[in-house]
């Protein structure tokens, strides 16, 4: 492995997700020698444990953090706004494996919404149209099934009754993908053994991660200083406003500094703005790139909720990939439904460890039980769709709450939009009259859990003033600050997140590395 | 991480989350409530009404018994939580009531920081159980057995074999979203 002097002002990045690894990869096979600072440590895929709690405790970030709002997960899960996780990979290592494109019009959603009352509503500076050859990219790195002559996964035991419910309802754009999981192998890595475990890293490596692709390649070119168990906990400037170091604290708990010509945060949508926030300083009172006062608001969290439904014949939803089903007919902007957006159906399954905490939190006696009790006859689907970004959800530093290392920790608060509420209702009874339609005995109307999708808190914009960073999610306040997460979303759409994140990480990664090359940093 | 932080983040313990926020830790408490034969008596009966299957054995609800009374005593405050919640059990003459009248009365305590912590306790515990799991038909970790490829991912058979692959007019689907959003444009322009 590269070894950076801490000395040398390097390119610097925070985090190694979906945004960070492929920063990191896409940099260093352009020549780009990179320092990479992960909070977790290199947790393996023979590391990987098929276990819910097991995995949950191993690899979750479990860093103090605080809640507020009306969203139900403060009542549920205080202290667990998000389900992320700290390791090398980051979150990839969790993901199930969606990767659908956003739509054109929700890049637009100011134009195509119009005014929503309390929504803080701003088209994208970037359209579908310059994002597409990015989608290409990312789905071929990702291994997409039904993408680029990817075949599709099999029909698994959820999907059947997923696919039978949505042609009995009328649905016809259902499929098992697209995936970002082989169906046979590619890119060096093996087709999938449906062995039912990826939101706990899939140890067969079937599954795209940036931990099994982009990380090890990156290591490869000689030019990656990859360092585990390394968490920034500021961003230091010159006189002149321009990022200039990197302090974080090591394994032993000590904090080094990293100086660097360029910073790239990609610590996730909570992590991000807090950094940005952490480093304020006499010249940024307010946090790094902040002017516009947008740092950690608009957090989005997609529009979730799940329903499982209980049959008179076995399912053993259990078995096989998780996530291998999505039905994309819900996903258009109809306001005649009485909400703007869209949302996917998509399958999902728990173990029986994670239905009892998830299914309906707090929940006890007979019906309950009786859904557990018919565990191998339960069939799931998780509802995702855009949720409103609102200027009051928002990440904030805590002024109680401190973390490990006696930094404040992030505050997430979230309440809930009308139009998020309106989606939820609607796409409940819709999944309802799915899971009818093939028989079901008993449904239930599993609320939104700690979030997976965090969005939007240092948002893209073509104005300043509107929001963080421009079009390739260099901040407008500092010329060699990048941010390359999800946090740069604009608006959060229907679609699963990382293959976005991906896409445009490859893209900010060739815009960097010719802005190095060109001297602009 | 230790399993008291578990509990914390799943809502399982406002008291031993107070207690943990003042550094208060006794591992070694000498009082320890809830493990008498009587007392575990009590609290076993206590989550079969709350998550009542029939088929489950005793084994699965002792251990869930011995997880809500292990974590019940973790710190003194916690301590003194189990011995109100448990002498409240006995002023209502719990261990008489039958399943309908024992559920009225765990409604009436729904609130309680004691409720609070056997419900959150025995969910976490009684679905983790590997007994119950074989019971429930889950059987868990496969990857060391090939995974499910040809264990049963796809062995349904009472419905139809449906499509995995995309509608024909999928494609379409995705550029009529871009065509209406260019009538949308002229629409607004027009006004």
């Amino acid at each position: 492995m590269n070894k950076i002097d801490k000395n040398e002002s390097a390119v610097v990045i925070i985090g190694s997700g979906a945004g960070g690894g492929t920063m990191a990869y896409e940099l260093t096979k352009a020549g780009i020698p990179c320092v990479c600072l992960e909070a977790g440590s290199y947790i393996k895929p023979e590391d990987y444990t098929s276990d819910e709690w097991g995995a949950f405790m191993q690899m979750a970030w479990l860093d103090a953090r605080g809640t507020s709002g009306s969203w139900r997960v403060n009542k549920d899960f205080p202290g667990l706004p998000a389900w992320l996780v700290k390791a090398v990979g980051g979150t990839t290592t969790h993901w199930a494996g969606a990767t659908p494109r956003f739509m054109d019009y929700e890049f637009k959603t100011r134009t195509t919404y119009g005014n929503v009352d309390g929504a803080n509503l701003l088209d994208w500076p970037v359209s579908l149209n310059e994002m597409e050859p990015y989608y290409d990219k990312a789905e071929k790195a990702i291994g997409s099934t039904h993408r680029h002559g990817r075949p599709p996964l099999p029909a698994n035991n959820n999907y059947k009754v997923f696919a039978n419910g949505a042609e009995n309802v009328g649905y016809k754009f259902y499929a098992t993908g697209p995936y970002g999981t082989n169906a046979t192998p590619y890119d060096g890595r093996p087709g999938s053994i449906q062995d039912g475990f990826n939101f706990q890293g899939d140890k067969n490596s079937s599954k795209w991660s940036t931990a099994v692709r982009e990380i090890p390649r990156a290591l490869k070119t000689g030019l990656l200083d990859l360092r585990p168990n390394s968490h920034v906990i500021q961003i230091t400037h010159d006189k002149d406003g321009k990022a200039n170091s990197v302090l974080y604290v090591d394994e032993n708990g000590d904090i080094q500094r990293q100086k660097a010509k360029v910073v790239c945060v990609a610590g996730n949508s909570i992590e991000s703005p807090r950094l940005l926030l952490l480093s304020s300083s006499s010249m940024f009172p307010d946090g790094l790139a902040n002017s516009s006062g947008q740092v950690g608001r608009n957090y989005m969290r997609h529009m979730t909720g799940s329903m499982y439904a209980r049959f008179d014949k076995p399912v053993n939803m259990y078995r096989g990939e998780t996530m291998a089903g999505f039905i994309a007919d819900e996903v258009v902007n109809d306001p005649a439904r009485g909400f703007v957006g869209g949302y996917y159906m998509e399958t999902l399954a728990l173990g029986p460890a994670f239905l009892g905490a998830f299914l309906d939190p707090g929940a006890w006696r007979a019906d309950f039980s009786k859904m557990m009790d018919g565990y191998s006859n339960l069939a799931g689907m998780w509802l995702v769709g855009e949720d409103m970004p609102q200027s009051t959800n928002r990440v904030t530093l805590s002024d109680s709450i401190k973390d490990q290392y006696g930094m404040a920790a992030p505050n997430v608060h979230f309440d809930d939009h009308p139009n998020d509420v309106a989606m939820r209702e609607y796409a409940y009874e819709k999944a309802e009259a799915l899971y009818k339609s093939v028989g079901a005995v008993q449904t239930v109307r599993t609320p939104p859990y700690p979030s997976t999708h965090n969005l939007g808190t240092n948002r893209m914009s073509e104005k300043p003033e509107d929001g963080v960073v421009d079009k390739w999610g260099r901040a407008h306040d500092m010329k060699n600050l990048f941010i390359s997460d999800g946090s740069v979303m604009t608006s959060g759409a229907a679609a699963n997140p990382t293959l976005t994140i991906t896409a445009l990480a490859i893209r900010q990664g060739e815009y960097l590395a010719n802005e190095l090359k060109k001297g602009n940093l | 991480m230790n399993i008291s932080r578990r509990g914390m983040l799943f809502g399982t313990s406002s008291v031993g989350a107070l207690a943990c926020l003042f550094g208060v830790t006794n591992v070694n408490a000498k009082m320890i409530i809830g493990s008498s034969a009587n007392d575990r008596q009590t609290i076993t009966k206590m989550i079969k009404t709350l998550y009542p299957h029939e088929r489950f054995p005793d084994g699965p609800y002792q251990r869930t018994t011995d997880d809500v009374i292990g974590k019940g005593n973790a710190d003194p405050a916690k301590t003194l939580m189990m011995r109100d919640g448990i002498a409240d059990l006995r002023k209502a003459s719990f261990d008489s009531l039958n399943f309908r009248e024992a559920t009225n009365y765990l409604k009436e305590i729904e609130g309680s920081a004691f409720f609070s912590h056997v419900r959150g306790t025995s969910v976490v515990t009684l679905y983790n159980d590997k007994e119950v799991w074989d019971l429930l038909g889950y059987e868990g970790a496969s990857y060391e057995k090939g995974g499910y490829v040809n264990r049963g991912f796809n062995d349904l058979n009472w419905l139809p074999e449906p499509r995995i692959t995309e509608h024909p007019d999928h494609a379409n689907f995705f550029t009529a979203t871009q065509n209406k959003l260019a009538e949308l444009k002229q629409t607004n322009t027009n006004k």
